[in-house]
């Protein structure tokens, strides 16, 4: 991938984050702060972005989500390593009930 | 509280039943939640789900989500309850049936039967209001997990870190299962 490519590719994916949070936080906004892990100002600003101002924030070298499983505890359950590698279920469970547990970076 | 007579009141309190009767709520639950009469509520009841509402007492065990699995269900949903009523500014009730909600899509997202029904997860919100249940950090996982008050939080280990011996061997469609270490380990 050279330059331009990369730069494209990372307007695409702003782009299309961008949207479906915007229609994330129009059809359930409460919903929405679960699923996107954003806090209610964030969600405010995104909703409130006009169709021009999506495509010059979406025009970006970087990416505006960032990735939310950064602990290799979780990491390892969701991709069935380690111990849990039998049971994948189980393990999907646990990470889930973990990452539910961490509001304190939407709030 | 004084019955409330604005018609918006009652049309929010209306669909707030018809969200919670299609979620299979028991009718106590409803008559709980909202200024709405027992009469309008059975026929409410009847409209929506096609059928009359179950009868009998509703469940007041605190022990049932002390068990393996339901304590998984219970678990998962008081932790996305926790994060909505933390990130938002929502009536009580609206956040169990956004919270339910979206329990439902984890678990059905994984081909799990949802154990936790809507009455028991509103139960459990009432029994953690109440301070009969709270829930308590794995000293391993650090994921919060429900539990009786006054559980030791040094030496808790939650059911997923350190399942108990009979775990997970049921064979029904639906709930989770897990393999014995000793299969895990020809994997």
């Amino acid at each position: 991938m050279n330059t331009e490519q990369i730069l494209v590719e990372i307007r695409e994916a702003n782009l299309s984050y961008l949207m479906l949070a915007q229609s994330l936080i129009r059809s359930d906004r409460e919903q929405a702060l679960y699923r996107l892990g954003i806090c209610e100002d964030t969600a405010n600003t995104i909703s409130g972005l006009t169709p021009a101002q999506t495509m010059k924030v979406a025009q970006s070298s970087t990416l505006l989500c960032r990735f939310r499983m950064d602990d290799e505890l979780v990491w390892n359950l969701i991709t069935s390593h380690g111990k849990n590698a039998a049971n994948e279920g189980v393990g999907r469970l646990h990470a889930a009930i973990l990452l539910a547990g961490r509001h304190q970076e939407a709030a | 509280m004084a019955r409330n007579k604005s018609i918006l009141t009652e049309t929010r309190q209306i669909e707030r039943a018809v969200v919670l009767i299609n979620l299979g709520a028991r009718l106590q639950v409803l008559e709980s939640e909202t200024d709405l009469s027992y009469e309008r509520l059975l026929r409410l009841y009847k409209e929506v789900a096609g059928k009359s509402p179950s009868k009998g007492q509703l469940p007041f065990s605190t022990d049932w989500f002390m068990t393996w699995q339901p304590n998984i269900h219970a678990s998962l949903f008081l932790n996305i309850h926790e994060y909505l009523n933390k990130a938002t500014a929502l009536d009580e009730i609206d956040v169990v049936i956004k919270a339910y909600q979206l329990y439902l899509e984890q678990i059905q997202a994984q081909g799990l039967e949802p154990m936790l029904s809507v009455t028991r997860a509103w139960r459990l919100v009432k029994f953690v209001d109440n301070g009969m249940l709270t829930m308590t950090a794995c000293s391993s996982c650090g994921g919060h997990f429900v539990t009786h008050p006054h559980e030791i939080a040094k030496h808790y280990v939650c059911g997923l870190c350190n399942p108990p011996a009979r775990a997970g061997k049921g064979k029904a469609a639906g709930t989770l299962q897990m393999l014995s270490s000793a299969a895990a380990l020809t994997h």
